[in-house]
């Protein structure tokens, strides 16, 4: 089960709830928890080992690899996933950093007012300075309650823009936090291709019923030409949705509940998310060649 | 890349051959210019330049290329020049585990703010933090005398402990194995 940070510390006695604690009941899914890991004595194939390095102490991950091809089927095989992608701490506050990035950095806000010295009229001393009995005014555009129409002061100043970049480092693993949250919640899976026998949409909506993935589910290609299938399947629907590899992202990874991955997915981001690990930092832009960039 | 350094050579070409054309304008050296006139009367005939493109220089162009990962380190028998070891074959038996940085060392660093707080900061620590920590304590009282106070970060998985005592926490460390 997911426990709330709150209740999560480091000392091992204090692992039960408090007993005034109310939880509502559609809090966990209890079928989609029914499929456990893969136990290590397992009769199905290792279809993929991990092709990068691993460290020493840490072991692979390892996930069932499922078919789209018929409803109800039993899992291909096993995928070995390597650690330092699918298995990190999960650093919520590094998620939160990623998605406030991802929402703002594209923000350009138009709210705009005008200066006492933009709006129209008001150039001209309303009364004399003294004698009148009033109080002194330049313009009976300067501030209420002289003029209705009046200037604002302090008020937003044009198209205001709101970009910031994250660090290179510190978006990268926020997708590897993003991917080991999903794997440590059971909503990431594994799929040996995007193939489906038929175009219909409920065809694949009564998969994912049956195997119990979640509501919404995002589905994961390396290449940008998918087929002509789930490509029909997936137009009408809301939430399954396509993404290639290169479009993975932290915000669309938390708005949908399941994550699908293909094998060849997870060989491509193992090899671009690892690389960050053992690089130098850039002698000039990353767009240039180099001689091994992945 | 390719394109642009043979148009410069094809340029050489064509403007060396526009000069030797015109009499009395070619002064180079009789070994360059002997060259040159046999490679043109080879084909007298053929008025238009003919451009060919090879990429077969462009390995000199390669080699210079950086690549980006960053290389092993060379196998030494015990501790390099420097005094830089490697970690261990097998990581050691401990409930903690610290990686080393992405240039092969250990990460402990030493801090200085406001001009007189000295901290030691160990980074990359994965596993119990807290065992970490208590030998960590453990070790430097033997060697200052004094108890020093500590931080465990248990998100960002670090520790800090007051004091500058970044050579001496490096050999502790290095001497573990990690």
């Amino acid at each position: 089960l997911f426990f709330s940070p709150q209740f999560a510390s480091s000392f091992s006695s204090e692992t039960a709830l408090p007993p005034n604690l109310r939880l509502p009941s559609n809090l966990v899914d209890p079928d989609r928890l029914k499929r456990p890991p893969p136990p290590e004595d397992s009769s199905l194939p290792l279809i993929r080992k991990c092709d990068a390095a691993l460290p020493a102490h840490l072991s692979p991950v390892r996930t069932w690899v499922d078919t789209l091809e018929s409803k109800d089927s039993e899992p291909l095989g096993l995928t070995e996933l390597h650690p330092d992608v699918f298995a990190v701490t999960p650093r919520l506050d590094i998620l939160h950093a990623v998605e406030t990035w991802q929402r703002n950095y594209k923000r350009i806000s138009h709210a705009n007012t005008k200066v006492r010295s933009e709006v129209r009229g008001g150039g001209r001393k309303p009364w004399k300075q003294k004698g009148s009995g009033r109080a002194r005014h330049g313009s009976i555009r300067s501030f209420p309650p002289l003029k209705l129409n009046c200037g604002v002061s302090h008020g937003p100043r044009g198209p205001n823009s709101y970009y910031y970049m994250l660090p290179m480092k510190v978006r990268v693993q926020g997708l590897k936090v993003a991917l080991s949250s999903k794997m440590a919640q059971q909503y990431l899976h594994v799929v040996d291709s995007l193939n489906i026998p038929t175009p219909d949409s409920q065809y694949l909506l009564e998969l994912i019923r049956n195997r119990h993935w979640g509501e919404s589910v995002l589905l994961v290609d390396v290449s940008q030409e998918f087929p002509e299938n789930i490509l029909q399947a997936t137009a009408n629907l809301k939430t399954v949705n396509l993404i290639p590899a290169i479009g993975l992202n932290v915000h669309s990874m938390l708005k949908h509940e399941a994550v699908i991955l293909t094998l060849d997915t997870v060989r491509f981001l193992e090899e671009k998310l690892l690389w960050h690990d053992e690089r130098y930092t850039f002698l000039y832009p990353f767009k240039l060649p180099y001689s091994d960039f992945p | 890349f390719v394109l642009c350094f043979h148009h410069k050579m094809s340029l050489g070409l064509l403007t060396l051959r526009a000069l030797r054309g015109a009499p009395g304008l070619c002064r180079r050296t009789p070994a360059a210019t002997g060259g040159l006139r046999a490679a043109s009367s080879a084909a007298p005939r053929d008025k238009r330049a003919v451009i060919t493109e090879s990429t077969e220089e462009y390995k000199f162009v390669e080699r210079l290329i950086p690549p980006t990962r960053i290389p092993d380190p060379p196998k030494h028998v015990g501790a390099a020049p420097s005094g830089w070891t490697p970690p261990a074959e097998s990581p050691p038996p401990l409930p903690y585990m610290i990686r080393r940085s992405r240039m092969h060392n250990i990460p402990v660093y030493s801090d200085l703010t406001h001009g007189n707080r000295r901290m030691t900061l160990v980074r990359k620590v994965e596993g119990d933090i807290w065992a970490l920590e208590k030998d960590v304590r453990e070790y430097l009282r033997q060697v200052t005398g004094k108890e020093l106070p500590t931080q465990v970060n248990e998100v960002t998985m670090t520790l800090k402990v007051k004091g500058h005592f970044e050579q001496e926490l490096k050999d502790w460390l290095a001497s573990k194995g990690f």
